[in-house]
Order: structure tokens, then C-alpha cells, then sequence
């Protein structure tokens, strides 16, 4: 159980860094930037209970936050994304129920994949912009910013999903 | 209590999201700079029209000191005023007349407020009662003005308060002038009318048309030259070679709420003096 939870600290500060030092300074056309550190919170097997992944998503966004100079907006977002998260796994999931089930194209098929990454994202991100232009006048570009970055970012969560199964 | 504790066990994952999403909330608000400064400004309107009605009415309530510290200002100002005035008709003197000085011109007039605590206007014999007596220095005989003009004569004094015969009172009896020319006409009141007042004992020859100003004289120690007395309203030539002149009170009476009681440095001496020659102007 320890274990586990280290385990998962441990690819928490993974993405964490990855995303700080290396994605955050991507900045293709100007404004497209993939938020790749949500990947983390869709990868939580279905074994962790809503309120661990609602914190899980908290404290991830957080960090990112402090991280970010952006307090607060990562942290709303990626709430927001763990508490949707759940629901969204059941809808795109496997039904054949599996105790410890950790998402994957494997697991769910490329095409509810695909939806279940593809929403969360679009979600998340829409949901980061939103709050960090602070009105909803901005709607559209937020929205414009959204589509293109959650494209960016569903590239590289397929890049990742293809390097797991080859690596099997 | 236990049905609550339930409720908030089956809900725990919808309270912890939400309480999440208030903390970042919070954060977002309370740390980042541009946030910050549009959630105020958009609720700026609310907070805005809030702060206004409050001012509104405590505006309201403040309006008696306000009032006060406007009297106030007043007197000074109107202290100033008619020193500068005196300095002024000083120096013309000093050059039209070179020799004949009058030193003691200057500071002469100092001014009271009071303020007019009772005003009956339903009478012939009109008196007014103000809330300064003898221990704020008023004395009977001393003038009483506002800012627009002669008001009337304090008649009686108590230690805190006066009464005043106001220019609208039938007994009153004013010495006044056309501002310009030197000859003197008596104020008085007929009775019927707070706006108009009579100008008697203008001669016939004087030129005078409606729209000139009527100011008070200078020549008791009651009020200082030049002071707003009306002006013409109409005026018809009498028999007896002398004008009756309605005049157009500059005072509302209908309106009087504070008053300046003026002081006259030399009060005691000018009387004294004028008693013993047995000419007295008054």
C-alpha cells in the first residue's frame, strides 16, 4: 500500500517536472502549450477512491500553481478534472467490472480512449483558460485555446500509450 | 445529529470537491494580482451603489453640523469682509480727503452667529429669538444680518438668549440708502408682506430707478456701510416731495435659520459721546 502510494508520489513529481521544465516552455504558434501533468490523474487505476483522487488532483495542481506563479487556477481545473474523472471511467470504460482497473488503450479500446482522454482535457483546459482570462467575454478564444492545446496534449498522451504497449 | 453526519458521509465526495474548488477559489482571488483586481471591480457595482446609499443618508444626518461649520465660515468671511470694506472706504477717504483721518475704522466690526430658534410670522410685531445672549457678547441695539442682508435689531437679551426685532416689524425702523447716493430714507414695514419693505424720506430729486440697491447707511454704529438692505421694486412720487419706495427685501424670512449679530468696537463711547452732544443720528 505504501508502496504504491510512493510509487505514485514518485510519477506525480515525474510528470510534474516534466511538465514545468520541458512542456511549459513549449510555446508552438505563440499560444498552443500541452498540459500533459492532467495525464496523471486519467491514468489512476479505478482502486483509488473518489476523495483520494480529488486530492490527488488538488495537490497536483497545486504544485503546478506554485510552480506557475498561476495560484489556484491549475489547482480549480485539475479538481475539477479528478472529480469528473470517476464518472467518466465508468461511462468509457470497460463494464466487465475489474477491481484494480488502470486506464488504457488497452484496457478501454483506442476509441473510448480516445473520448475518455479526449474530453477530460478539452475539459481541463477549457476550465485553466477560463479561470485564468477571469471572464467569460473571453469564451471564445479560451475555447480556441483550448481545442489547440488539448490536441497538443492528446498527441503526446498517445505518444506515451504507445511507448507502454510496445514496452509490453 | 446522526442524520447529518450520514448526509455529509454520503455526500463526503461532492463536499470535498467542493471545498477544493472554494480553496482554489480563494487562492485564485486572493493571490494572483489581475484576478484579484477584476473580481473587485466587477462586483464594484454592488459595493459602489451600497457606499452610495450609505452616504446619502449619512449626509443627511450630518447636514446640522455641516450647517454649522458653513455659519462659521460665514462669520469669518463676512468679518473679513467688512474689515476689508472699512480699509477700503479708509484709503478712498485718505485720498479724497488727505489730513482727515479716521484710524480707528479698521477691525471696528466683528460678527456673532447665532442661530434662530423661534420666529413668530404671524404678527405685526415680529420678534425672532437667537441662541446667543449676553455671555456670547450680544447687547441690545446691535445689528443682526445673514448672508444675504439686514435681518432687524436685537431688542432684548437674557444670558443665552436675544431677541430681535427683525426689519419686517411694524415698530421697526431702519436708516437706509440708495447705494451710490448719500441721503438718508427710513425702512419701515407696513405690515402685510415679508418680501416687500417701504423706503420713505427720499427726496424727489434724487434719480433712482427699479433694480437699484438699497444698503444700509453707516451712519449709526448699528450696521456697517454697505450692507444689503433690497433693492427697488417699484417707487411712486408723493406730494410732499418725497418718494415712496417699495422695496424688494433681500432677506427670506420665511427662511431664516442662522444669523451674524454684529459688534461694534465702540459702541459704548459713539453713544456716550453722541448722548452728551444730543445729536445722535438713531
Amino acid at each position: 500500500m505504501i508502496d504504491l502510494t510512493l510509487k505514485r508520489l514518485l510519477s506525480c513529481v515525474g510528470f510534474l517536472l516534466l511538465q514545468i521544465l520541458l512542456l511549459n516552455n513549449i510555446k508552438f504558434l505563440g499560444f498552443v502549450t500541452p498540459y500533459l501533468y492532467v495525464y496523471f490523474i486519467l491514468l489512476l487505476p479505478s482502486s483509488v477512491s473518489k476523495e483520494m483522487t480529488l486530492l490527488w488532483g488538488f495537490l497536483l495542481g497545486l504544485a503546478m500553481d506554485i510552480f506557475c506563479d498561476t495560484l489556484g487556477c491549475n489547482a480549480f481545473a485539475t479538481t475539477f478534472v479528478a472529480f469528473l474523472k470517476p464518472y467518466f471511467q465508468n461511462l468509457f470504460g470497460p463494464k466487465d467490472d475489474f477491481d484494480d482497473m488502470k486506464p488504457s488503450i488497452e484496457r478501454f479500446g483506442f476509441n473510448m480512449f480516445i473520448q475518455y482522454v479526449a474530453y477530460l482535457v478539452l475539459i481541463h483546459h477549457l476550465m485553466f483558460f477560463l479561470i485564468e482570462a477571469f471572464t467569460l467575454s473571453a469564451f471564445w478564444y479560451a475555447l480556441l485555446k483550448a481545442i489547440c492545446c488539448s490536441m497538443f496534449t492528446l498527441l503526446l498522451i498517445l505518444c506515451f500509450e504507445y511507448f507502454k504497449t510496445r514496452r509490453r | 445529529m446522526r442524520t447529518l453526519i450520514l448526509f455529509l458521509l454520503r455526500f463526503k465526495t461532492l463536499f470535498l470537491f467542493l471545498g477544493l474548488e472554494l480553496i482554489s477559489f480563494w487562492l485564485i482571488v486572493n493571490n494572483n494580482q489581475f484576478q484579484r483586481n477584476h473580481f473587485l471591480s466587477s462586483s464594484n457595482v454592488i459595493v459602489g451603489s451600497v457606499y452610495n446609499l450609505s452616504d446619502k443618508v449619512y449626509k443627511y444626518f450630518s447636514l446640522a453640523s455641516v450647517n454649522a461649520s458653513l455659519a462659521k465660515e460665514n462669520e469669518s468671511l463676512n468679518t473679513e469682509l467688512v474689515q476689508l470694506r472699512e480699509q477700503l472706504a479708509f484709503y478712498r477717504q485718505d485720498v479724497s480727503y488727505a489730513g482727515r483721518r479716521y484710524h480707528s475704522v479698521q477691525n471696528n466690526y466683528s460678527f456673532i452667529t447665532a442661530k434662530v430658534i423661534h420666529f413668530s410670522a404671524v404678527n405685526q410685531k415680529n420678534y425672532f429669538t437667537i441662541n446667543k445672549g449676553e455671555n456670547d457678547d450680544v447687547r441690545v441695539g446691535m445689528g443682526v444680518v445673514n448672508e444675504k442682508g439686514v435681518v432687524g435689531i436685537v431688542n432684548s437679551t437674557s444670558s443665552h438668549f436675544a431677541s430681535v426685532i427683525p426689519i419686517v416689524n411694524t415698530s421697526s425702523n431702519t436708516s437706509a440708502t440708495i447705494k451710490g447716493k448719500t441721503h438718508l430714507g427710513q425702512l419701515i414695514w407696513k405690515g402685510k408682506d415679508f418680501r416687500y419693505a417701504t423706503l420713505e424720506e427720499v427726496p424727489l430729486y434724487i434719480p433712482i430707478a427699479s433694480g437699484d440697491s438699497v444698503v444700509t447707511s453707516g451712519y449709526s454704529s448699528t450696521f456697517p456701510e454697505g450692507i444689503m438692505v433690497g433693492k427697488v421694486h417699484s417707487f411712486t412720487e408723493r406730494n410732499d416731495n418725497f418718494y415712496n419706495i417699495t422695496v424688494d427685501l433681500a432677506v427670506d424670512f420665511g427662511q431664516l435659520s442662522y444669523v451674524d449679530v454684529i459688534r461694534f468696537q465702540y459702541t459704548d463711547e459713539r453713544v456716550a459721546l453722541e448722548k452728551r452732544k444730543g445729536n445722535g443720528d438713531d
